[in-house]
């Protein structure tokens, strides 16, 4: 209870939360939109989802000066590729947020003549340009985790066995897919804040992806993923060992 | 910007702000109002200030936990009057916060046929009992600081030839008729605990800020629920003028009163 408690006074805990209602709730709308008998509960689940959302909004007032304060902190940082990739991605995490401040302000009726579409579409670009920006980083530091793996001959010892042992596996024909993906699993296995914050990141992809179009799946595979990476967001909130660092 | 991002880093911080730009369109509708302006202005504000209003039900869907966490904590204090006090508050605000999410479900359509109007006034009423507790043990704790600050002077002035004797008595000790020493014996009276009253609240701000916010908070509900009603306008400014001092004391933490 205490957990909960302190867990849910953090802003960040707060909003992963009603993130993952909202999810859960375009999932369950998706998966019922057939059922002609539970016409009322996903009529519910809309209003909740579109409040949810809408609640969001707002919560996110102040979210561009984090960002910003993040890209601060990010550009001292002494890796070359890390530091552009994390500062750009924390730039457009801050423009996605002032964008979605706009259409805030827009949908409560405080600013009347802009275009909704073209900001919406502006905040999914901004938010794509990041996440794709924290995918890079995240390549390039499995990219790194296996060299070093690669180099240690304890584990080279270890691979060797392994393609040993199963030579049905390792077939013939490609033996070094096989050695890679080994590589790739071993690495990811030691370092599971890395492997969390990849799959996030790729589910959080879809989104986007599907609202400016570049690569349609349904409202059922965007619920589902948007669920999935607020379930991460919040193990790695409660659990800060599983959180990527920087 | 830093000292932003760690005071937003706290859920309630953002609620406070979201509760004060809430009062503020409260107390902006009603100028408006007063000085007739567009009525579509009007509506904006109040579609706005409806908005937040729903926005921070839908933030405090989980707060009936942290009051009777906080109650368990009370249960606890050595001095049995704020033992007694801290603890029906927060049970009062646990009940407060589990009407107000009913009232959420309602307005999101969750439940359907759901008498609002009671569900609200039964929030309103729990809200009001706790906030009567909260300024009855800010009542108690000026008491015993009073007393202690009276003391403490007593003390500190110099002993009279007549061991308990105050100002009082030296105007009765001369032949003078009682019905006319006691209006005078009476101000002078009252002025000293003015006097008490002003040194115990200057020395001690959290003190001063509780009471000040407990008693802008109270005319919220007593108008809700028909019992003192004052208007939109005064609501709104001590909604607002509550919700800066609780800001205040969440960005200064040694002004929060404990426990």
């Amino acid at each position: 209870m205490d957990a909960v408690v302190k867990f849910t006074s953090q802003s960040q805990g707060r909003d992963r939360i009603f993130r993952a209602a909202q999810y859960a709730c375009a999932l369950s709308k998706y998966l019922l939109r057939n059922n002609s008998d539970r016409k009322d509960l996903v009529a519910k689940l809309k209003s909740l989802e579109t409040n949810m959302s809408a609640g969001r909004k707002l919560f996110r007032l102040g979210n561009a000066i984090n960002s910003i304060e993040a890209a601060k902190r990010t550009m001292q940082l002494s890796d070359r590729v890390l530091c552009l990739c994390l500062t750009v991605a924390n730039i457009n995490r801050a423009l996605y947020f002032i964008c979605d401040n706009v259409l805030w302000a827009r949908s409560v009726g405080l600013i009347r003549d802009i275009d909704k579409e073209r900001w919406s579409l502006n905040a999914s670009r901004c938010y794509f340009l990041s996440l794709v920006m924290n995918l890079t980083r995240d390549v390039y530091v499995v990219l790194q985790l296996m060299m070093q793996r690669a180099r240690d001959k304890h584990f080279r010892q270890k691979m060797d066995q392994h393609i040993s042992e199963c030579p049905e596996v390792a077939e013939v024909v490609i033996p070094q897919l096989d050695a890679f993906l080994f590589l790739l699993l071993e690495s990811l296995k030691s370092h599971p804040a890395v492997a969390l914050d990849t799959l996030k990141n790729i589910c959080d992809l879809f989104i986007p992806l599907d609202r400016l179009g570049i690569y349609q799946s349904n409202a059922g595979v965007v619920g589902f993923c948007g669920l999935i990476s607020s379930l991460i967001g919040i193990v790695t909130l409660v659990q800060p060992k599983l959180r990527i660092k920087p | 910007m830093d000292s932003w991002v760690r005071f937003t880093a706290q859920s309630q911080a953002k609620e406070r702000v979201i509760r004060a730009a809430q009062y503020a369109c409260t107390l902006l509708g009603y100028t408006l109002q007063k000085g007739g302006a567009a009525a579509e202005l009007r509506k904006t504000i109040s579609q706005l200030e409806a908005h937040m209003s729903l926005t921070r039900k839908l933030l405090r869907l989980g707060n009936s936990v942290e009051a009777l966490e906080a109650a368990k904590r009370a249960i606890h204090l050595s001095d049995s009057v704020l033992r007694l006090c801290l603890t029906i508050s927060h049970l009062n605000r646990a009940m407060y916060f589990a009407c107000d999410n009913v009232v959420w479900a309602g307005k999101t359509g969750l439940i359907s046929k759901l008498d609002q109007h009671k569900w609200s006034q039964r929030s309103f009423r729990y809200y009001l009992f706790a906030l009567i507790l909260n300024l009855t043990r800010d009542v108690y704790e000026l008491r015993l600081l009073m007393e202690c600050e009276a003391r403490y002077r007593a003390a500190k002035s110099p002993p009279s030839p007549y061991p308990g004797t105050t100002l009082a008595d030296d105007h009765l000790s001369s032949p003078v008729p009682p019905a006319t020493v006691a209006l005078p014996v009476m101000s002078v009276w009252l002025r000293r605990q003015l006097h008490l009253l002003v040194t115990v609240l200057y020395s001690n701000p959290p003190l001063l800020l509780d009471l000040l916010k407990n008693s802008c908070d109270i005319f919220i509900p007593l108008d809700r629920l028909g019992i003192y009603p004052t208007g939109s306008g005064f609501v709104g400014a001590c909604g607002l003028a509550s919700s800066v001092l609780s800001i205040l004391t969440m960005v200064h933490p040694w002004l929060k009163l404990k426990p």
